[in-house]
């Protein structure tokens, strides 16, 4: 089910086209990661796709253009996960997580375990290093049961232990009939759980496509200007 | 402590102390056994002294945990924006006008108060540190056109406005009902907000995809925090220190969550004033010193204890 469309989507930011005329469709229990060099308008696409930054074109959610629904309507749909947060006021990681889900104590365990949060839920935001600051937000995010999840970056700070945690957390996410639409610069990453992928480069152009197909080191290799390994897409230093 | 414990302990201070600054001046009345004469002094002059200062110093601790969180910014206070400074500018204006008028600097920064929220507004769909930085700039163009106008002041009237820009809570010139009234509605308007207020301590794009209007939330609360600041600063000068530093220390004794916080700060902000000005009062009567040196004097070392003791 297509739960979000971009038709003829212009995307500009401080003066900059990021890109022209896309259209593209979110799709019902599929992975869609947006790749890209830096700069290009990954994380805008993000914020054009939770209605936080304004298009040209239009961006519908279930029919309706994302521009009539209110903020409030919108975050009962699409879920967004960005930069952390930041931590000067001393929020607990427990006040983080019931902000996300409302606040029923109970509703926040179960998040918080599969993230391993449970053990410093009483301790501040600002106290935990950015990886654990990183899980919390995962956590925050696992308890938004809204049927789009937008993440940037999720598993930016963290070991690889918990970037497994994350992959496989989003993958089953998917499976469950979440749209999730994720930016990600790890190929492997990209690999392991995409169904689809956009891919912008440095020259205002995206491409978006199945990610086997959009995945392959001719394709990769043109956008990211380095060499890869033809199978495992390893760069060759 | 739970909660609910520490409300009811501070609640429970609060009264007591209230109470005990009422009976405290150049003489102690006992509030059980009072002459007329004292049955007068208690009435028409303590209890509103000390409602006022209860109030001002509510208003302005509230202003100050709405502007921190607006802007992001645990160091901003109620007069961060300029609001102080161009109710200085019209108090010292009213002077000016009608010298012999008891109310020309109490209107004068009423109005002055209102033509600096008016200029604020107008940059409120700013992200919080641009409206942080036009409120810089706009403190600075004030206290400019301020020391221009002090300049051209005859000596009376330079002292009457240095007192009152030293925070004076002997001429309130607002009756203690509406500044009572001002401090139950802010509080109330305050507590209305304070699910969106605690989201907005997260960055106005989580505050966002949480279902916050942040650019609605911004307007208005930047409306009632220079509203209050008006108020305030109408009714007792400019006193410092109590917006910065109230708020902090009602996180540190009962956490982030505006539901508390906000309540906690216009019951400690209302306490501290009432202290301080207790103290400012009664330290060399009949002479006062000026209250906003005392709310840094008294507030200062508490504060400081409070972090020693959270970091230790």
């Amino acid at each position: 089910m297509n739960l979000l469309e971009l038709k003829q989507v212009t995307l500009r930011r401080g003066g900059h086209t990021l890109c022209t005329n896309f259209s593209n469709v979110i799709i019902t229990g599929r992975v869609t990661a947006i790749m890209g060099p830096n700069g290009t308008g990954k994380s805008s696409l993000l914020l054009a796709l939770a209605g936080m930054i304004p298009v040209t074109g239009e961006i519908v959610l279930r029919g309706k253009l994302l521009n009539d629904y209110t903020r409030a309507e919108i975050a009962r749909e699409i879920a967004w996960q960005g930069a952390l947060p930041p931590t000067e006021f001393g929020l607990t990681v427990a006040q983080r997580l019931r902000l996300a889900g409302g606040e029923d104590q109970s509703g926040i365990v179960e998040p918080a375990r599969l993230m391993e949060t449970e053990s410093f839920l009483d301790r501040s935001l600002g106290d935990l290093s950015s990886g654990e600051r990183q899980r919390v937000e995962l956590a925050a995010l696992m308890l938004r049961d809204t049927p789009v999840w937008l993440l940037d970056e999720p598993s930016t700070h963290l070991d690889l232990h918990h970037q497994m945690a994350c992959l496989n957390m989003l993958r089953r996410q998917a499976e469950h009939g979440r749209a999730i639409v994720v930016v990600l610069h790890d190929i492997q990453q990209a690999m392991r759980i995409a169904d689809d992928v956009v891919l912008f480069d440095n020259r205002c152009h995206i491409e978006a496509g199945i990610a086997t197909g959009m995945l392959t080191q001719n394709h990769l290799q043109t956008v990211f200007g380095v060499p890869l390994h033809p199978t495992s897409l390893l760069p060759e230093y | 402590m739970r909660v609910n414990l520490k409300f009811t302990v501070i609640l429970l201070l609060t009264c007591g102390l209230l109470l005990a600054a009422m009976c405290v001046g150049d003489s102690w009345i006992n509030p059980l056994h009072m002459t007329a004469l004292d049955h007068t002094v208690f009435l028409e002059l303590r209890v509103p002294r000390v409602l006022v200062a209860f109030a001002v110093g509510g208003l302005l601790a509230l202003a100050g945990a709405w502007f921190q969180v607006l802007l992001g910014n645990p160091l901003a206070e109620p007069y961060v924006l300029g609001v102080a400074g161009s109710a200085a500018v019209g108090a010292v204006t009213g002077l000016m006008l009608l010298p012999e008028s008891v109310w020309a600097m109490s209107v004068g920064a009423f109005a002055g108060a209102w033509v600096g929220i008016a200029v604020v507004m107008t940059f409120s769909h700013l992200g919080p540190s641009r409206v942080l930085l036009v409120g810089v700039v706009l403190a600075a163009f004030w206290s400019a056109v301020l020391a221009l106008l002090l300049t051209s002041l005859p000596e009376h009237g330079l002292g009457r406005a240095l007192a009152w820009m030293m925070g004076d809570l002997s001429h309130s010139e607002i009756p203690v009902s509406i500044l009572l009234l001002t401090w139950v509605a802010a509080l109330g308007c305050g507590m209305l907000l304070s699910r969106s207020l605690d989201m907005l301590l997260l960055g106005e794009r989580h505050a966002e995809a949480l279902g916050v209007d942040v650019t609605s939330l911004r307007r208005r609360v930047l409306f009632m925090a220079s509203a209050v600041t008006a108020v305030a600063v109408t009714a007792a000068g400019t006193i410092g220190f109590v917006g910065l530093v109230v708020p902090h220390l009602m996180r540190l004794i009962f956490g982030s969550l505006h539901r508390f916080v906000l309540p906690a700060s216009a019951i400690g902000g209302g306490l501290l004033l009432a202290m301080a000005d207790t103290v400012a009062r009664t330290v060399i009567a009949p002479a006062e010193l000026p209250v906003g040196v005392l709310t840094a004097i008294i507030g200062v070392p508490v504060f400081l204890y409070l972090i020693l003791r959270r970091v230790s």
